[in-house]
């Protein structure tokens, strides 16, 4: 047993900027774990969830939350789930693995991915620049996530409410992704 | 150029990468016989080259990492058709 202890520093150092109507900032306190789903156990695992904490696996490009409202799973792959949830600890996959008690496969990937939330009565107009997708309001709804590319970066986008909007890229790319966001920002507001 | 992938709806190339005919699915079964060196060499090298409907496989790199089958006009660049891949192999009888 080693005596330290490896401590998590935040992507992008709880970045936080103002721009008029909108707000750009990290997201931290949230983990992230892949459940990958074996197909031939894909109604095992929902009953599973189902008992455990309400969870039903959602239907592509959208996402489900627990009864409590802290685990989402996001549905991006047929074969698996992204559960995004509240927790800080170094051991996110034996928590989440034992919240959801389903026989699945689970893998943390909390820090490899940098967390970008932008929020806002402006947001759409900052990100409908960048974004290849259709994000209007009636089309990608509360609860609705992509992946797709933006400014060459791949990127997941999760609306998950009204006007706020979370980015996730690849940690090394959050620097990029932000100042992305910002540019675009300066060139609408 | 957009696709309309199956499941996900109108998304732009950009998010996919190109690999080349579908003939490629069909990889023959027979490499334990004498006679898979010509059939390989078929499956490796020959192509039609099309002006016209062309199938072809896709990959949905910077989306859920699906392969897709494209139906697309050579000349005018008009996506015809788009299914997944793994539809189409299993309704060629081909594994998974």
């Amino acid at each position: 047993m080693s005596d330290y202890e490896l401590v998590v520093e935040s992507a992008l150092n709880g970045a936080e900027h103002e721009f008029e109507g909108v707000t750009v900032s990290e997201v931290v306190g949230k983990s992230l774990v892949m459940v990958a789903l074996p197909r031939p156990k894909f109604k095992e695992i929902e009953s599973s969830m189902t008992k455990s904490c309400g969870l039903v696996l959602p239907e592509m490009e959208h996402s489900t939350q627990s009864n409590d409202s802290s685990i989402t799973l996001w549905r991006l792959q047929k074969n698996q789930v992204l559960a995004y949830f509240s927790y800080e600890g170094n051991d996110a996959e034996v928590n989440i693995a034992n919240r959801l008690n389903a026989p699945a496969y689970y893998t943390d990937q909390s820090d490899t991915w940098a967390m970008i939330r932008v929020s806002g009565p402006r947001s759409r107009d900052v990100l409908e620049r960048i974004c290849p997708i259709d994000i209007s309001k009636n089309v990608f709804s509360v609860g609705n996530v992509s992946r797709t590319i933006m400014e060459h970066i791949g990127t997941i986008i999760y609306r998950d409410d009204d006007d706020s909007y979370v980015l996730l890229t690849m940690r090394s790319f959050g620097v990029s992704m932000l100042h992305a966001i910002e540019v675009s920002a300066k060139n609408v507001l | 150029m957009i696709i309309n992938h199956p499941l996900l709806g109108p998304r732009d190339s950009e998010e996919f990468v190109y690999l080349g005919a579908a003939d490629l699915i069909n990889r023959p079964n027979n490499w334990e016989q004498d006679a898979s060196a010509e059939d390989f060499y078929q499956y490796q090298y020959i192509r039609e080259n099309i002006a016209g409907d062309h199938r072809e496989l896709w990959y949905h790199e910077q989306g859920d990492q699906s392969w897709l089958v494209v139906t697309r006009n050579t000349l005018s660049h008009e996506i015809i058709n788009v299914e997944l891949a793994q539809d189409v192999s299993r309704g060629i009888g081909r594994g998974k």
